[in-house]
């Protein structure tokens, strides 16, 4: 029988709400769990266990919300009233939430139990998990490793057994990239779907918030819950939520699935091309009809994305002056000298680099070469996405172009950082929803995914689409997580 | 394009960060790089006549409860009267 840390969110949510077991139970076994594992993961940068089983007690009182008594990992960029928040950066060092976003008030609504701030990229910028200030978190999967970024922390979390279910934002991929690299499903909604009232601002165009979970039902529960409009952010979609596991199990016969011509697969390494491969026949073996479409600009999106978020990342990130909130440098004896000694001692390097990129991006002489181009760009993948989304019903590609790399491998080359974001850009640009699904493992056992892009709003079908891919792969990955923490 | 050290000390001072000589040499390489990537952006098309795909409306225009001044200044590294205190622009007197 396994262990209640080994269930899925929904059955955990199930089970507390018919009183066959009870939140306290449960939230007990992942904090054992997490016990055990964290020593060798560090995705925590701090666990509030007795607030927990005090959460938890009390919904065992009243056990309501489809997600009662599950236990969550948040992002530390997400606002939780009375909890420090510190975006992974000694900017926001002493920094503590005077408000709960939206978005954790909703998982609260339906029942959840928050265990804690999980690691992060510094302000969600990285694609490893190593820019944060505080600690290097490492792969459930292979402890050598990068859980992925920049929502590392929630997702080895969730890979590990410690928490049930994971929340990050994700800006250029940072939900599904980790996702992919630990094994888990990871969503990124529609721009505008879920509230990002409370989410620390990193580039407003593109940022959503979206869970990541051990299973597509999981997934699509918690993007339920997520998801629907909010007063207190006006570029939040009013149009009404579906409940996104209606329909789910219906399969995908006769669906037509996009798959992008130009996307050279002969630049994969040989594990990744042989899981491409055979996750394109799984789609055709449950019923898909596979359309070839056509995005001629993907080679771009990681050039208009970077120009892009790092734009409104210089913007977004100037109100962390010292003055308001945060770290004061105690050098500085004049107001300019403040700005510049708090910035300069507060923000990490890749935070100053993309800053910098930013800036230029934007600054007399350069703005209409690199932010014009790169909107002109964009606008055209858009037009393309939108209409090879006319011809397919949903468009896939990898997650990710290969496995989790190395702790340490591109720390000092920031561009091939930047690279392994290419697959995920385009979704971000767009605003258009996308779910990343595991897919296969590559020869040293490391899981690969599959991304399943989909129209705006119609998280529905990507969902199904995800569900009917992960029920074909057959895909179970509770054996090898295990094997992997206790090495 | 290559970026040199004085368009890389221009930007810093725009963007209101400081650097030692040695974060100077190493942001100048590695800027330099990613703005060479960037710029195969002039080999792709571009496009103006899409309808933007992000929705985004007007806040309603009515009067609501904001965060309490007291909280507010609780994250405040320095405050006096309920006033956020900062050292003097030309430094203090």
């Amino acid at each position: 029988m396994p262990e209640l840390w080994e269930l899925p969110a929904e059955e955990i949510g199930r089970r507390v709400v018919a009183r066959e077991v009870s939140a306290v139970e449960v939230v007990d076994s992942f904090l054992a769990r997490t016990a055990r594992v964290e020593p060798l993961i560090h995705a925590w940068l701090e666990l509030f266990a007795d607030e927990a089983r005090q959460r938890a007690a009390a919904i065992d009182r009243d056990p309501i919300g489809p997600l009662a008594g599950v236990p969550v990992a948040l992002k530390d960029n997400l606002s939780v009233a009375g909890w420090p928040l510190t975006c992974a950066s000694r900017i926001l060092s002493g920094y503590v939430a005077p408000y709960t976003a939206t978005a954790v008030r909703k998982l609260l609504d339906a029942g959840a139990v928050l265990l804690g701030r999980a690691n992060m990229d510094e302000f969600a910028m990285g694609s490893s998990c190593e820019s944060s200030a505080w600690q290097v978190t490492r792969n459930p999967w292979d402890l050598s490793r990068v859980p992925g970024g920049s929502s590392g922390g929630p997702a080895a979390a969730v890979a590990a057994g410690s928490a049930a279910l994971g929340i990050g934002s994700d800006t250029g991929g940072s939900v599904r990239q980790p996702a992919a690299l630990c094994g888990l499903v990871g969503v990124k909604p529609t721009w505008g779907r879920v509230s990002r009232h409370g989410l620390v601002a990193f580039a407003s165009s593109t940022d959503q918030i979206g869970p990541v979970a051990r299973t597509v039902r999981d997934a699509a529960l918690a993007t339920s819950v997520l998801a629907g409009p909010d007063p207190n952010d006006s570029t939040c979609s009013t149009r009404p939520v579906g409940d996104y596991l209606a329909g789910i199990e219906d399969g995908i016969e006769g669906l037509r699935v996009g798959v992008i011509s130009n996307l050279d697969a002969s630049a994969f390494d040989p594990a990744s091309a042989r899981v491409w491969k055979a996750s394109l026949d799984r789609l055709a073996a449950a019923g898909a009809e596979l359309v070839e479409v056509e995005v001629p600009s993907l080679d771009a999106s990681v050039a208009v994305y970077y120009v892009v978020a790092m734009s409104e990342a210089s913007a977004n990130l100037a109100r962390f002056d010292g003055v308001r909130y945060g770290r004061r440098a105690e050098t500085a004896d004049s107001l300019p000298d403040l700005y510049l000694d708090s910035r300069s001692q507060g923000f990490g390097p890749e935070v100053k680099r993309r800053i910098l990129l930013g800036t230029f991006a934007l600054s007399a002489g350069y703005h209409e070469a690199y932010y014009g181009r790169a909107r002109g760009v964009l606008d055209r993948m858009r037009r393309e996405l939108d209409a090879a989304l006319e011809k397919a019903d949903v468009v896939v590609t990898p997650t990710t172009p290969g496995a989790a790399f190395r702790l340490g491998e591109k720390v000092d080359d920031p561009l091939a950082m930047y690279l392994s974001d290419v697959f995920t850009t385009p979704a971000s640009l767009t605003g258009l929803p996308a779910v990343a699904v595991p897919s296969g493992f590559d020869d040293q056992g490391l899981p690969l995914s599959l991304q399943i892009l989909g129209r705006s709003f119609d998280e529905a079908t990507v969902f199904r689409a995800a569900r009917a891919f992960e029920r074909q792969a057959g895909w179970v990955v509770a054996p090898t997580f295990r094997e992997a923490v206790a090495s | 394009m290559a970026l040199t050290l004085e368009e890389v000390r221009k930007i810093a001072a725009l963007a209101r960060l400081r650097f030692t000589p040695e974060e100077e040499a190493v942001f100048v390489g590695q800027l330099g790089k990613i703005v060479d990537y960037i710029d195969q952006l002039q080999r792709f098309g571009t496009s103006s006549e899409g309808e933007p795909v992000l929705e985004a409306r007007e806040a309603e225009d009515t009067a609501q409860d904001c965060l309490p001044r007291g909280d507010f200044l609780a994250n405040a590294p320095a405050s006096l009267d309920g006033f956020l205190l900062v050292p003097g622009v030309k430094g203090d007197a």
